[in-house]
């Protein structure tokens, strides 16, 4: 039940005599002005200003009150929010307030050259004179007002809950505002304001509660938890619980009442467009472009292939033709036939020919099997080795080493060749032995296999984040640790202590550093990218990889854990759903009016409204048994804040256990809470006596603020 | 101005014919005014309400004293009760579930969580 602000320009202003009053209600949430003896006031708006920039113009303007959203967007309002006159309950702004009360009166009709109306107006019990005064000039000197009167809210609202029939004359008003709540006993129709109770919470702090929990517990949605919104999701779920523990208890245990009584607030979400699988077009469309793309580089790389080829061709010929040119030039000739083409011998033109004819072969594709057909003719190849080097010339001498070489290396690519080939055999006959366990027994071997792959693939990870680091398995650490505080792996320790014992362990002794070669592989420890040298798969790691393609090639349930590792690491953005734009209003419910009874939930040390009606029942000053029992018979509730369904029973409830035995106690809730201090401000004010009650300027200036200190109305007339 | 902001008339008009003195004759444009108001705090000072019979209702000693009962207390998280006290962050809360998640909650929502209560560090 959201409120309606009514701000329609009235036009029957001058109907009225000036001697007819008017009548504000300046409450902490809504100013309200009307008319006496009316029942209904006839502007009501928020208590609040603002003061955009106006975005075409640039100019700043005044908005009081609450305005259609829609309009808003005119105006920058991001370097001014919504203000209020109010500290607390009290009017601390009186510039503030001077817009409110031309708005007011603005929107009432006046329109001649003062306010010429006596008016009464609210205020908080006991209001400093200073605001008082100050409410008073402003009333006098700036609106030509000619006689002002004060009086409290909550009062009011009694003594008009009382013509209607539903107090006595004696009672307990209870009114929760919007900034404070108070508690105001009434003897013989008059409040006694010597007894009366306020606390600071009221219907601002429950909002602002809800607001907060609600942003704390949704963040992402907080744009969302607008003062208004939240206010109104206030006034339409939350309610007072007879027994807060009970009933949270029924929420922990999640039972079924609980559940009835959550509520959930949709947002508006759009479900994001489902990601179709690709058509079979598009499949075939993307192969048919790939396709053609492999078939361009292929293209290009026979173009290339085939030119190379020309190009080899070519320079075959031009040496064979010089070899033949050479056949026919004469001994003393060559050298200076061959200065011209660039070569110094002929040898050097055959083993070229050579040459060229082997790459032509390879570009032709043709197997180059020059090292196979070296193998059988090693024994005449390799010629000089067996023969002691005494008895050869120094050109041997070197051929025998170049030979002894190319023997070293061509037995050691042989050794590399079997011992692959051993590998395979050893993988084969494992497999085999894997594959007649499976045969035998498929569910344990499966069982074993998957037990062997989740040990290894632990053992790695554990290895590899050592490896990289160990500082993000500790758990939580409230500032995520970086920089030097950060603990290193085992490696980087490793370095660090090479480092330092290097730069301190200068000049101590004799410095032998450099004698052996081994000292230099210091160095390679030192570098940083040490760290990744040791790389390659070791034994666990190709273990691994055995066993998760085996189970890949029998257990269709198997997904491997290293190749979806660097995937998962990615926060994979799932799509939202319907259920994360949900606001679940659950505890939050009565949690949060149930800091009217528990003010010290959100840190205010004072006594809740229960406790409150009986500090101001043993504040009376006149005590008395039957006066506490009459007033306990006639509580009423008034105020915004004791909307809240549940508010009474609980008041009763709470009240029933302060009391002594037997006090008959009854609360009644106002017949309007939130007007209904308006309609009794505006009955009193028709009053015959109330002129007596209000002062003029001149009186004012006359008596001074000590009188005005002391200025109460009396409520009964 | 834009039409519908006109005719809907949310702007204040500057004069008003019913006025004596002017919005802008009172607080005249491009003239600095420091702070012209005192907060509540400073108008209670004022007031010297010590000054005065105790008897005398005044604003300050009509506030209702501090509660008779024990503080019931409950979980800052879910508001269920709460027997337990995390002594790293001092919040409250109610059973492991609670605890697992304020151990993970960043520093920031614990002291929005204390300012719920007017618990939390306030670093000046």
């Amino acid at each position: 039940m959201p409120f309606i602000s009514q701000t329609q320009r009235q036009t029957d202003y001058h109907l009225f005599p000036p001697s007819h009053p008017i009548v504000i209600d300046n409450g902490g949430s809504y100013f309200r002005i009307g008319w006496a003896g009316e029942t209904e006031p006839r502007i009501i708006f928020r208590n609040i200003v603002q003061r955009p920039r106006h975005k075409a113009t640039g100019e700043t303007v005044t908005i009081v009150g609450d305005h259609d959203p829609a309009l808003m967007k005119y105006f920058d309002c991001t370097r001014s929010g919504p203000r209020s006159a109010f500290d607390s309950n009290v009017v601390f702004q009186f510039e503030i307030m001077e817009y409110i009360l031309d708005f007011g009166f603005d929107r009432l009709g006046a329109d001649q050259s003062q306010v010429d109306h006596p008016v009464l107006i609210t205020e908080c019990a006991c209001n400093p004179v200073q605001s008082r005064s100050k409410m008073a000039e402003l009333l006098f000197e700036s609106y030509g007002v000619p006689s002002v009167a004060f009086g409290v809210d909550a009062a009011f609202s009694y003594k008009y809950n009382q013509q209607l029939g539903f107090c006595d004359n004696d009672g307990l008003a209870i009114c929760s505002g919007f900034t404070t709540s108070h508690v105001i006993p009434f003897v013989n129709g008059e409040p006694v304001y010597e007894a009366c109770c306020r606390t600071n919470v009221g219907g601002y702090h429950v909002t602002d509660y809800l607001k907060q929990l609600l942003s704390l517990k949704y963040p992402h949605h907080m744009s969302r938890l607008t003062w208004e919104k939240v206010e109104d999701l206030k006034m339409e779920h939350c309610y007072i619980a007879l027994d807060y523990a009970s009933e949270v208890r029924l929420f922990q245990k999640g039972a079924k009442e609980a559940e009835d009584k959550t509520r959930c607030w949709q947002l508006p979400w759009t479900p994001s467009p489902a990601e179709e699988p690709p058509s079979e077009e598009e499949i075939a469309r993307k192969a048919a472009l790939k396709e053609r793309q492999g078939q361009r580089l292929r293209d290009m790389a026979e173009a290339k292939r085939s030119s190379r080829i020309n190009e080899l061709e070519n320079e075959l010929k031009g040496l064979e033709f010089l070899l033949q040119q050479l056949k026919h030039v004469e001994e003393s000739d060559i050298p200076s036939f061959l200065a011209q083409t660039g070569y110094v011998s002929k040898q050097e033109i055959e083993s070229a020919l050579v040459k060229v004819t082997q790459s032509l072969r390879k570009a032709k594709g043709e197997q180059v099997e020059s090292e196979e057909k070296t193998d059988p003719s090693a024994s005449e190849k390799y010629t000089l080795i067996d023969i002691p080097d005494n008895m050869l010339t120094p050109e041997q001498l070197k051929e025998k080493r170049k030979q002894l070489f190319l023997k070293t290396t061509s037995e050691g690519r042989q050794r590399a060749k079997q011992k692959r080939f051993e590998e395979e055999l050893e993988r084969e006959r494992q497999n085999k032995q894997d594959e007649e366990k499976r045969l035998e027994n498929p569910e344990l071997y499966l069982e074993q296999l998957r037990d062997k792959y989740t040990e290894l693939s632990e053992k790695v990870e554990q290895r590899k984040r050592l490896k990289t680091n160990g500082g993000h398995t500790n758990g939580n650490h409230v500032s995520g640790g970086v920089g030097r505080g950060e603990r290193l792996n085992a490696a980087q320790k490793e370095r660090m202590r090479l480092l330092t014992t290097a730069a301190f362990d200068r000049g101590k002794g004799e410095d032998t550093f450099g004698i052996r070669d081994e000292d230099w592989q210091l160095y390679k420890l030192m570098s940083k990218d040490n760290d990744d040298d040791d790389g390659g798969p070791d034994e666990d790691e190709a273990e691994l990889a055995r066993i998760s393609s085996r189970l890949q090639d029998i257990d269709p349930a198997f997904v491997s854990k290293t190749e979806s590792g660097p995937v998962s690491e990615i926060p994979r953005l799932h799509p939202l759903t319907k259920e994360d734009f949900h606001i679940v209003l659950g505890v939050e419910r009565f949690r949060c009016p149930e800091i009217l009874f528990h003010p010290n939930w959100i840190g205010v040390d004072q006594r809740g409204l229960d406790e409150m009606a009986g500090v101001s029942a043993r504040r009376l000053p006149s005590k008395g048994e039957s006066l506490e029992k009459r007033i306990t018979k006639s509580i009423l509730m008034t105020g915004g804040s004791c909307l809240f369904p549940g508010t009474a029973e609980r008041l009763e409830a709470g009240i029933r256990m302060i009391q002594p035995c037997g006090t008959p106690i009854r609360v009644i809730k106002a017949s309007d809470p939130i007007l209904d201090a308006w309609r009794g401000a505006s009955t009193y004010a028709t009053a015959v006596q109330f002129p007596q009650q209000t002062f003029t300027r001149s009186e004012y200036y006359e008596k001074g603020e000590d009188w005005l200190r002391r200025y109460q109305l009396r409520y009964t007339l | 101005m834009e039409p519908e902001v006109i005719e809907s008339e949310i702007v204040l008009p500057t004069h008003f014919s019913f006025k004596k003195t002017q919005m802008y004759e009172k607080y005249p444009k491009g003239q600095a005014r420091g702070r012209h108001w005192k907060h509540l705090k400073q108008i209670i000072q004022a007031e010297n309400y010590q000054n005065y019979p105790p008897n005398e209702p005044n604003y300050v000693n009509i506030e209702s004293p501090p509660s008779m009962h024990p503080c019931k207390r409950i979980c800052d998280i879910t508001g269920f009760e709460a027997p337990y006290l995390d002594p790293r962050t001092s919040l409250r809360y109610a059973n492991a579930d609670v605890f697992k998640l304020i151990r993970s909650l960043p520093n920031e929502y614990v002291q929005r969580y204390l300012a719920l209560r007017n618990a939390a560090v306030v670093l000046k």
